[in-house]
This record gives C-alpha cells, structure tokens and sequence, in this order.
C-alpha cells in the first residue's frame, strides 16, 4: 500500500519537474526564422550550389576526374596555333575552348572534392541553397558561353584539322618509303 | 500441506490447455514504422501482447558501398563513408582516414590531429543527442527530442562553419583535414562546452529521472555481460551491461592516449545491469566526457598549418589492414586491402550498428511489443549503417 502511494507520488513529483523544465522556457526569447520572409545567413564555407566563372576556366578537366559521381561534363577544343584566347586571372595560360561545362546538380552529393584541384579556384560551392525546381532538366547547368553555332563551327574546324593531318600522314608515310 | 494420497502433486497440471494461450500472430513492424529508426522490418510472431520471436530483415537502405569503394580513388571513398552511420559522420571518416594513413605510414600533422579529436568528439555528443530525442519519442515522451535537437543545432552550426557541411561533412580526409579552423571557432566550441554542459541537468529533469520512463525502461530488455560479449556488441551497448570496453581506452588510436575521460559504464541504479534504462544512461554521461575532452583538446592545440601533411596524390603500398575506432555506436572496423593501385581493391567496414541488432532476437523473447520498442531505440541502431 505505501509503495502503490509512493509510486504515484514520484510520478506527479517528476513529471512535475519536467514540466518546470519546460515552463522556464515561457521566458525565453523565441528563435523561430519566418523563413521565406527572413533568411539564416549561411558560413562562407557552407556547400549549397556549385558555381563556375567559366572565364577562368582552362578547360584541364581536373575537377571532372576528382568528381566521385561523374555529374560534371566537359568538352574541349584545343585552340589553334595562332589563336590568343586569354589567359584566367590568376595568369594560367587558356589554350581550350570550353564548349560544354555542364553540372547536373541533380546528381552531386556536394562533397567539394571538385573545388580542391581546380588550378585557377574558378568552381566552387555558394551559400545559394533554395534551386528546387519542378523539373529535373532545370537542375542540369549550363556554364559554358559558346553558343551552338560556334561550337558546331569549331567542332568542323578540328574534324578538317585532323583530316588534314592524317592526309599529311598517309600523303608523307609512302613518300619516306 | 502434507500428502494424503499417492496422486503426484502435478496430475491437475497435465492436460489443461492454457486459457490465455491465443493463436500466433505475425506482424510486420516496420518497413516504414517510426521508432524502428529507418527502414528496418522486424518480423514479429506474437502470442497476444507477447513476443514470441523477432526477426530482424535489413537491405532496405543498401547502397552498394562496399563495391563502390571499388571504383573509387583513396580519397573519393571519405564522402561515401561518411554517407553510412549519417548521424556521426566525422567519426566514420576518422577511422577510414586512420586506416589508409596507417597504411601508408603517414605521420598527420599535429594541428590537424587535434582538430580531428574535437570534430568526432563533437559528433559524438549531437549523435548521442539524437538518440536522446529519438528514443524519448519511442517510449511516448516528445518533448526531449525538441531539446536534443536544440543543443545539436548549435553543434551542425559549428560543422558548418568549419567544414560547409550540416550533416555529410568530407572533413577529415586521408592525411590531416579539409580546412584549417576558421578565426575564433574554438573559442566557440569552448563557449558551446560551457552552454551545453549545464543542459544535462535539463534532461535528467525532463527524461532521465522521470519516473515513467524509469518504468518504461528499468528492466526492460536486460543483456547480461556474458550474452553481450558472446553477441559482439560494443560501444554504449556493451558498457550498459557492465564490461568497461572502450577503444579509446583499451586500445588508443589517434592521441586519445593525451586526454583524461573516464569510461561510463551501467551500474543498474534503476533496476537491472544492462537493462534499457542504462544503456540510455551511459549516452548521457558519456556526454559530458565528450565535453570533457573537448576543453582539454582545445586547450592544447598547437598551431600550425592543418593541411600540411595532406599528400597530393594517395599512393598506398600493397597490403591489409584491420584498424578499428570507436564511434557513438561501437567498434567501427575497417578492413582494406590494396594492390598498390589508384582505388582500394576491398573496404570491408565492421560496422558496430549491424552486430548490436544481432541480439534482438535473443532479448525480444518474452517480451510485450511495446518493451520490443524500447529495446530496438536503446540499440541505438542506424540503417544507414547496417545496410550500408
């Protein structure tokens, strides 16, 4: 009988101290963001959505290879002998056109290793994180400035290259023999 | 009373069926069941409210990294290890990264050494924190799981800043860290020490204490130290039944060696050794060891460059390794082997998650289907780890 009495005692006893736990927290400033209305500023170093400034990019592809999902696609050009397109603005050399650098943000696991190789620090991850999108396409993005035009143009111009030298192969092979 | 008769004394017990013996009952806990903690299916055959049998099936959440690893570069593993036991990311690449650096015979930078020390230690107490909330939600009580979230908000909010990541961090990597502290993040793990340390009070007022949790989970579950042994629990889960068992003691990796913590193990204050109510209690006082061995960590850390040992290109000789640590689960083991080549040819992991659920067919026995709930939550089970 005492102990049926002592058990309900310490019930109420204890629940009450949680509830005191709780009610202290009447008097404490409330921490709730109306978030679409005010934003939480993120770290500088937070990985939210990858950026490129494609006009540093120097086409090495290095950030491609260290990617462990493959959602990074690049296609390069080699520029030609005589041709003078820059260099990024940390002074390395640009000698690819950069025709596609497309990122399926769909598919990074936002693991930054893609910012660590790149020699000019032209990718990297922003603070941006709100880029829901209905469509799965919306999320594929296009960081390159050649439009299809130039670089259909380009694409004939390394395919008549390559024709002429392997004509200068075959044209010299006989010829030494 | 003294027999007057030859009839054995147990003739009347012989051919009376039991009148609350019902039919068996089989019913699916989980896939998608709230306190089964992921995607866990636990068969039940039940008699009634009792348990007669449970019969863990996993696979749900299988990702395949074991074979991923395959295809990977040594360093293109730690975003994958980290994607395991989710709750305690930095403590599963730790051990990843111990074990290639071991390998390879890598000296780590002492800076970075440090760092790493308080990282984990950090995830230790939001991952106990988590299970601090989740399993006051298993056995009915919600608010607490407000507060543990509350407390572990502010430590994803240091991660945050020192490694851009919330949750899936790819901080410590093969050969010391990603990044150096950013100016003035220690003293803010030194001042988060001295705001969470005080909140343990909170809890106990709230959960620990009450005395309906304490009937909910006092000897409730009780794994004797033997049958814990015998099973190869570990972490928590073993030092609730009584066995002072733990890695950073016992068989010290990294510079745990340096700090002074004690091993909280069960003493049964509430009922039994080893029974839910201590399994759940050794989280909370190992809790403030971690705090503990953040200060001193912070204290000590030397200066100088985090990234200095970090090697450009991983090369690991030929060879396997077994190296284990402890994560807020238990032993974490991974065993590598290599061929000298760019990926590792097998990432085996140990994980201490899948060897803890292995006793809940052996302790389910007998038990009501709400006690099941309280013991699968003080496992503290994580699928992502299991399955892997």
């Amino acid at each position: 009988m005492r102990e049926y009495f002592k058990n309900i005692y310490e019930a109420i006893v204890t629940i009450l101290i949680g509830m005191g736990v709780t009610f202290r927290h009447l008097f404490v400033p409330s921490v709730t963001l109306q978030y679409p209305h005010e934003k939480l500023k993120l770290p500088e170093r937070s990985r939210m959505k990858l950026f490129v400034n494609i006009d540093d990019c120097i086409g090495c592809r290095q950030c491609e290879r260290a990617c462990p999902v493959d959602c990074i696609t690049i296609d390069t050009i080699k520029a030609g002998k005589d041709e003078d397109l820059g260099a990024a603005s940390n002074g390395q050399k640009k000698r690819f056109h950069v025709t596609k650098f497309d990122i399926d943000m769909s598919l990074c696991c936002f693991c930054n290793l893609c910012t660590f190789p790149c020699p000019t620090e032209c990718i990297y991850m922003t603070p941006e994180f709100d880029f829901a999108t209905y469509d799965r396409n919306n999320l594929i993005y296009h960081f390159s400035n050649y439009t299809p035009e130039q670089v259909q143009e380009l694409k004939e111009r390394e395919a008549q290259q390559k024709a002429a030298l392997a004509n200068a192969k075959t044209g010299k092979k006989p010829e030494q023999k | 009373m003294a027999q007057t008769n030859n009839f054995p004394e147990t003739r009347f017990e012989l051919e009376i069926p039991d009148p609350l013996k019902t039919d068996e009952f089989i019913l699916n806990m989980g896939p998608q069941h709230p306190s089964t903690h992921g995607v866990l299916r636990v068969l039940l055959k039940t008699d009634g409210e009792i348990v007669e049998s449970a019969t863990p099936y996993i696979g749900y959440l299988h990702r395949t990294f074991e074979k991923h690893a395959e295809r990977m570069t040594w360093p293109q593993v730690v975003p994958y290890v980290d994607r395991m036991d989710y709750l305690a990311s930095m403590n599963n690449s730790l051990g990843y990264a111990l074990a290639v650096e071991k390998m390879m015979g890598l000296e780590v930078n002492e800076r970075a050494q440090y760092l790493r020390i308080i990282v984990s230690e950090l995830n230790r107490i939001a991952s106990h924190l988590v299970f601090l909330g989740t399993y006051g939600l298993d056995v009915g009580a919600f608010t607490p799981f407000l507060y543990g979230f509350r407390e572990r908000e502010r430590i994803i909010d240091l991660f945050e800043e020192i490694s851009g990541g919330r949750l899936l961090y790819n901080y410590i990597w093969i050969g010391g860290v990603a990044f150096d502290a950013p100016d003035g993040w220690l003293e803010k793990v030194n001042e988060f020490c001295d705001y969470f340390e005080p909140k343990i009070k909170e809890y106990n007022d709230l959960l620990t204490f009450n005395k309906i949790f304490i009937e909910r989970t006092a000897n409730v579950g009780v794994i004797p130290a033997d049958l814990a042994i015998n099973y190869g629990l570990s972490g928590p889960t073993l030092r609730g039944s009584g066995v002072n068992f733990d890695l950073r003691k016992n068989d010290p990796y990294c510079i745990y060696d340096r700090f002074d913590f004690n091993v909280c193990i069960g003493k049964g204050e509430q009922g039994t050794v080893g029974d839910s109510w201590d399994r759940y209690y050794v989280r909370i006082e190992e809790m403030v060891e971690s705090a503990k061995i953040i200060r001193q960590a912070v204290n000590q850390i030397p200066d100088g460059d985090a990234k200095e040992t970090v090697p450009r290109n991983v090369r690991v000789p030929a060879g396997e390794i077994y190296f284990r640590t402890e994560t807020p689960r238990g032993e974490l083991g991974y065993y590598i082997v290599s061929d000298g080549g760019k990926n590792p040819v097998r990432v085996k992991v140990r994980a201490p998650a899948f060897c803890n659920l292995s006793i809940l067919p052996a302790v389910a026995r007998g038990t009501m289907v709400a006690d099941l709930v309280a013991i699968l939550g003080s496992l503290d089970i994580v699928l992502g780890e299991i399955d892997r």
